[in-house]
């Protein structure tokens, strides 16, 4: 996975309407990382494995 | 709580009497605590004279009748101000009262007023750059944090200004100050208590309990707030335990997992000899101890991020675009994560939260109940960043909420009640973690503890 820099996170930002100043984006960037990090990761989950939130129409 | 209830039906005080005493405590103390946001004085005296009249005619009265409870300022209160802690609603006042309001005041429950807490409940410290941070009141001379985010909840009821409080709990946030503050406080299972009229951090890992003195106390306040809210579709229909018969003492029979890597051997070495000690004291009353293992629960921590984070952020989209100024910081960094998870991501982390959950499932279908510690340390002063466990340096965030969050995940009822002090005289709590609406198992656990120790009727200096 390719690593995160603050022009990215910059981007990524803009896409979602954020406007962020460069010292907002460099404190992000390391929490942004850790947690991608943390769940590219894992990656033995069993395919049958089901997402705990489900709906339910009644 | 109990107590006050029965004095109160038995004439021995009056609701007046009682609601004057705590609004003398608040005024007394509340300057340092900083536990409350908005006091009720008026309106908390107007309900007690009520209580009063209904004493002196005979009528029916409810489980609470004339007992003040104190609100974290998250709960919807009709005609009553209510911040989340934050300057963003610092003028909102809400046309409902939260369901488990409306049910506490049904219960014959008096609101004395709003409680402080971590701004919109996204911290576990329980700190707030706008109304101040509360105090913890076991340490009169350093300012200690009350842990969060209900830590109003926390120091108001440990310094004795309210009988109980309302809590809510996303990643330990009911037991984290319950811990810290020495307190008896429960998350109940996901679904057993009403969340409508709730402001979210996240609407799948919020839990709504009571924070008190005891677990009596707790079984007491839980029962009329739990059950089945056409306003919150995630509340289940199963019946409502009688949480306060289910009191009884006896724990014969009873199997206890303890929960040793992750959680026990995480933990510094006064909080780990104190939930020994505790396993010991439920094994003296006959129930049956042995070590567990959860395999999945080094998943917690990127499951909650994936979950947590952009559930905060669609709540918060809008204000973070428009008035992003008025949030704390620390708050305003932390929901913008929320911000750059993807679908994919956040999918991925409920999956890990089956994982999660089908383990501890699995685990209880053999046990009646989990221990753990619930926070590997004592509270630590504001301003500290980090904290050292077994050698290592570690961050003070990640660490309080490391054995709490996990079963935010899973939604199990889990409590934390006082099992003992450190050293520098601080409290620690013991994590009690049952089957999925078995709150009356973990409760008697609970209760049959404290029946055997002392810890949650010591009192801190600014209590005395």
């Amino acid at each position: 996975m390719e690593k995160l820099t603050v022009d990215t996170l910059r981007t990524l930002a803009k896409a979602q309407g954020l406007e962020l100043s460069d010292g907002e984006l460099a404190a992000l960037l390391p929490l942004v990382e850790a947690g991608r990090n943390g769940l590219a990761a894992i990656r033995d989950i069993p395919l049958e494995t089901e997402p705990a939130s489900q709906f339910r129409i009644f | 709580m109990t107590e006050l209830r029965r004095m109160i039906a038995s004439k021995q005080v009056s609701p007046v009497e009682v609601v004057r005493a705590h609004l003398d405590r608040i005024a007394a103390l509340d300057g340092k605590l900083k536990s409350f946001i908005t006091v009720l004085a008026d309106a908390a005296l107007a309900a007690a004279r009520a209580a009063e009249a209904a004493v002196i005619s005979g009528g029916t009265l409810g489980p609470l009748h004339g007992v003040p409870v104190g609100l974290k300022d998250l709960y919807c209160t009709k005609g009553v101000r209510t911040t989340g802690g934050s300057k963003i609603l610092a003028d909102w006042v809400p046309e409902e009262d939260a369901t488990v309001v409306a049910r506490l005041v049904g219960a014959g429950a008096i609101v004395l007023g709003k409680l402080n807490m971590h701004e919109f409940a996204y911290g576990p410290e329980g700190l707030n750059p706008h109304y101040g941070t509360p105090w913890n009141p076991w340490d009169a001379k350093t300012h200690r944090v009350c842990g969060g985010s209900s830590s109003g909840s926390g120091a108001s009821v440990a310094a004795g200004i309210c009988p109980g409080a309302l809590g809510s709990d996303t990643g330990g946030s009911i037991r984290i100050p319950s811990s810290l503050c020495g307190l008896s406080g429960i998350k109940p299972t996901y679904g057993r208590v009403s969340r409508a009229g709730v402001l979210p951090l996240a609407w799948s890992m919020d839990h709504v309990g009571p924070m008190c003195r005891s677990a009596a106390d707790c079984a007491l306040m839980l029962a009329p707030m739990a059950g089945y809210d056409p306003r919150d579709p995630t509340t289940s229909v199963l019946p409502v335990a009688d949480y306060a018969a289910a009191l009884t003492g006896q724990l014969k029979g009873l199997r206890v997992g303890i929960l040793r890597s992750f959680f026990l051997e995480g933990a510094a070495p006064a909080q780990r000899a104190a939930v020994e000690a505790a396993a010991k004291a439920l094994a003296g009353q006959g129930a049956s101890i042995e070590d567990v293992d959860l395999k999945t629960v080094n998943l917690a921590p990127a499951a909650s991020h994936a979950v947590l984070a952009p559930e905060a952020y669609a709540y918060h989209e809008e204000w973070l675009k428009t008035r992003a100024s008025e949030y704390g910081a620390d708050v305003r960094e932390r929901l913008r994560v929320g911000a750059f998870v993807s679908g994919a991501e956040y999918v991925k982390g409920q999956r890990l939260r089956t994982l999660l959950k089908n383990e501890v499932d699995a685990v209880l279908a053999k046990l009646d109940v989990l221990l753990a510690p619930t926070t590997p340390i004592e509270a630590p002063a504001v301003g500290q960043n980090e904290v050292r466990i077994g050698g290592q340096s570690l961050p003070v965030r990640a660490s309080l909420i490391r054995f709490t969050r996990p079963f935010n995940l899973t939604g199990h009822p889990a409590a934390s009640v006082p099992c003992g002090f450190t050293a520098e005289g601080l409290p620690m709590g013991l994590q009690i973690v049952g089957r999925p609406f078995d709150e009356a198992t973990v409760l008697r656990v609970a209760d049959a503890y404290q029946r055997v120790t002392d810890w949650h009727t010591r009192r801190p200096v600014a209590a005395a």
